[in-house]
């Protein structure tokens, strides 16, 4: 039999790490498209207006930036399309501006409010994150984004019980590294805070020392990285004071893919047993501030927000029936009770029950219309905006989901 | 050697004998009469055939009472009053034949245009077969049903009883255009109802005036319908007419994938549609909503590996 000669790629084989580059690799801006004219930027003072709803806004630089480097940008979302990244104020978004305009850590607002944001495919629940995300940077607060509970469960990185913990936690460093990286480069904030009392730290630490620095030690060596996020958190926390340097103010938890945080997570234990999510260091932080009972509160006040996800969610019945429960108080129903007889994991259900649930659905045909004005006035749609091409994109789209709206109108155009 | 072969030849005329005997039992019995092939025994059932009865003999001796001369049989040839009297069986020759004196005898009475003759459904051939007994052609009893057609025209208030009476023995027993569709209407909360068939779906649609919403199967038409294309399909029916934002659709949908679903939902909502705004007839044709599309999967058959794929050839 004749030896097949193989044949060798001509090609250079991509670099280490290209190929995830590429795959997540957000576009924010796109020159082909057309500016918008007369589109207002986002600022303090529009973000709980009236006036302001069913309008679409644009994120200033700055905050662009920022959300960048939170990863509030996710590759699914349609950035790329247009020149810079715009926003719609929906009814839900004016909300979570009044919500962010009202707390202070000054005054004697300084609570925490806890949400679940929850609805259905393409709802807009990721994007009303981070329009949250986008108003608490121009307010100067200090967010921290996980962009996906996903990464944190699905045992692609190190982790190792840390010692003396109790109950038994399990750390992953480099994510706590990658954690810190993300609030570090999205909170310009930090360079202007300085440490308010001494602290033990395998490195010397100063007074003047800022907690950017603090946090780059962290990121720079993994091995350092939970213990300066815990003297972050601590310094964070602290109460606030007019000083220079010693001001605190509120914070902004941020999570997205909430169910995944909620169920066993991929990582075992040494006896081969999976580890609940709830083990997880990093989880377990963030689900202390989103528990409704017992609460543990932001010192300085803040939002906790973790938002669920439609299309990447694993099962979890729990999760599924606090939402329906939060909702059914919400409209007045009768609450639906778990059947005793079937089994539901109980961390789950007293780390989300209790917690306020806000419910995305479709957009009001004025949102959906001012949305498909804006992807006309970028040039990426070509018809008539009027009430018949309104009305035909909005029920196509199951009554004005906003992901349906520009699938529908935008991607799958051509 | 004399007597065997003696024996021999009695037996053989004894047997010859015993056989004709039977076969004169047999067709006294009437076992040889003729099944036509495909026929089912339920046709067979109901038919009621005349008794086959032979001709008398003839007779040559006398006529009117006279000898008749010999010499004059021997010039004249004897032709039988029916063509179909040498046949086995007369019964489709002698109906055919009837019908063409029927025609000939009526075909003067003024007709209607076969558009406005009333419809009637004829005995499908095989039903035909089953009711005669007797070896037909289908393009042979399509004459029958050609002259049928013609007589049907005749006009209504001057068809002769003597036809109608003919016409009956070729009608089927039921006919299946006297079933009228009943009439839709929209109810007191202004709801009109639509059922669409595609495929092996089957959608019924409530239809009400609205702002757009759909829900099918209490689900939204995103959660039902993946795919934006088979959203479209489904409410194509309003949104060729226009009528998107003017309607709320409620429906159910069963049987099927997604695509025969959203294709059932859109002759569903067509209907529902035309009953609260009949003029959009000839809007919703060109748009395609009105037919029903009759096509199904092929079955599959047997020596193939589907409905038309054959195994692959092999040289043996």
């Amino acid at each position: 039999m004749k030896k097949t000669k193989v044949q060798k790629a001509t090609s250079r084989a991509p670099a280490i790490g290209e190929r995830k580059a590429l795959r997540k690799r957000v576009i924010l801006s796109n020159t082909n498209a057309l500016e918008v004219d007369g589109m207002p930027d986002l600022f303090v003072g529009n973000m709980a207006v009236p006036e302001v709803a069913g309008k679409m806004v644009g994120l200033p630089g700055p905050v662009v930036d920022s959300l960048r480097a939170a990863e509030a940008f996710k590759v699914t979302q349609g950035w790329s399309l247009f020149r810079k990244p715009a926003v719609l104020m929906r009814s839900e978004t004016v909300e979570m501006g009044k919500l962010i305009q009202n707390l202070d850590a000054q005054t004697e607002n300084r609570k925490t409010i806890r949400k679940i944001i929850a609805g259905e495919r393409g709802s807009g629940k990721s994007v009303l994150l981070l329009q949250a995300m986008a108003m608490a940077y121009l307010k100067g607060w200090i967010v921290i984004n996980i962009p996906d509970a996903k990464d944190l469960v699905q045992n692609h990185a190190a982790y190792a019980p840390i010692p003396d913990s109790q109950p038994l936690l399990y750390l992953q460093k480099t994510l706590t590294a990658s954690l810190l990286d993300r609030l570090q480069k999205s909170n310009p904030i930090l360079t202007t805070l300085t440490l308010s009392k001494p602290h033990t730290f395998p490195l010397p630490l100063s007074p003047q020392t800022t907690l950017s620095d603090l946090a780059l030690h962290g990121i720079s060596d993994p091995d350092l990285a939970w213990p300066a996020f815990t003297i972050l958190w601590t310094e964070l926390t602290s109460p606030s004071s007019p000083i220079p340097g010693a001001t605190r103010p509120p914070i902004l938890l941020a999570l997205d893919g909430l169910a995944h945080a909620l169920i066993n997570s991929h990582y075992l234990t040494r006896d081969a047993q999976p580890i609940h999510a709830h083990d997880l260091a990093l989880v377990s932080f963030f689900l202390r501030y989103l528990r409704a009972s017992p609460p543990t509160d932001l010192p300085n006040g803040g939002l906790v927000l973790a938002a669920m996800s439609a299309s990447n969610a694993p099962s979890c019945p729990a999760l599924r029936l606090a939402v329906s429960q939060s909702l059914a108080r919400q409209r007045g129903e009768e609450v639906p009770e778990w059947d005793p007889y079937r089994k539901i994991d109980t961390r789950a259900l007293e780390a989300v029950s209790g917690v306020d649930v806000l419910g995305v659905g479709g957009l009001s045909k004025v949102e959906a219309r001012a949305v498909l004005e804006y992807y006309a006035a970028s040039g990426v749609v070509r018809e008539r905006v009027d009430a018949r091409y309104v009305g035909e994109a909005w029920t196509v789209s199951g009554g004005g989901l906003v992901g349906e709206l520009e699938r529908g109108a935008v991607r799958m155009r051509v | 050697m004399k007597a065997s072969s003696l024996s021999i030849g009695f037996r053989r005329a004894t047997c010859s004998f015993c056989r004709l005997s039977r076969q004169a039992q047999y067709e006294s019995n009437g076992f040889r009469s003729f099944h036509p092939p495909g026929v089912s025994r339920r046709h067979l059932a109901t038919t009621t055939t005349s008794p086959v009865t032979a001709a008398p003999e003839l007779n040559f001796s006398k006529r009117d009472g006279k000898p008749i001369d010999e010499r004059l049989l021997k010039r004249v040839r004897i032709v039988p009053a029916s063509p179909s009297y040498f046949s086995g069986k007369p019964v489709f020759t002698d109906g055919l034949l009837s019908m063409q004196a029927l025609l000939r005898k009526f075909q003067t009475l003024p007709c209607v245009e076969p558009n406005d003759a009333p419809r009637v459904a004829w005995k499908r051939f095989r039903e035909y077969l089953g009711q005669v007994n007797e070896p037909v052609k289908a393009a042979k009893y399509h004459k029958i049903i050609q002259i049928l057609q013609r007589l049907n025209r005749i006009h209504p208030s001057l068809m002769p009883e003597e036809v109608t009476e003919a016409m009956k023995r070729y009608k089927r027993d039921v006919n299946p255009h006297d079933n009228q569709a009943k009439p839709s209407f929209v109810d007191e909360n202004g709801v009109s109802r639509g059922l669409g068939r595609r495929k092996t779906s089957t959608a019924r649609v409530w239809l009400v005036e609205g702002e757009g919403e759909v829900l099918v199967n209490g689900k939204t038409l995103t959660q039902t319908f993946g795919k934006l294309h088979d959203r479209e399909s489904a409410i194509w029916a309003l949104k060729a007419t226009n009528r998107t934002d003017k309607y709320n659709v409620w429906a159910l949908v069963s049987g099927g994938g997604t695509t025969g679903q959203a294709e059932a939902l859109t002759l569903a909502i067509a209907k529902a549609l035309l009953v609260q705004e009949p003029l959009l007839k000839p809007a919703l044709r060109r748009a395609g909503c009105v037919t029903r599309d009759p096509r199904i999967v092929e079955r599959k058959k047997p020596g193939h590996l589907k409905a038309r794929k054959m195994p692959t050839w092999v040289k043996r």
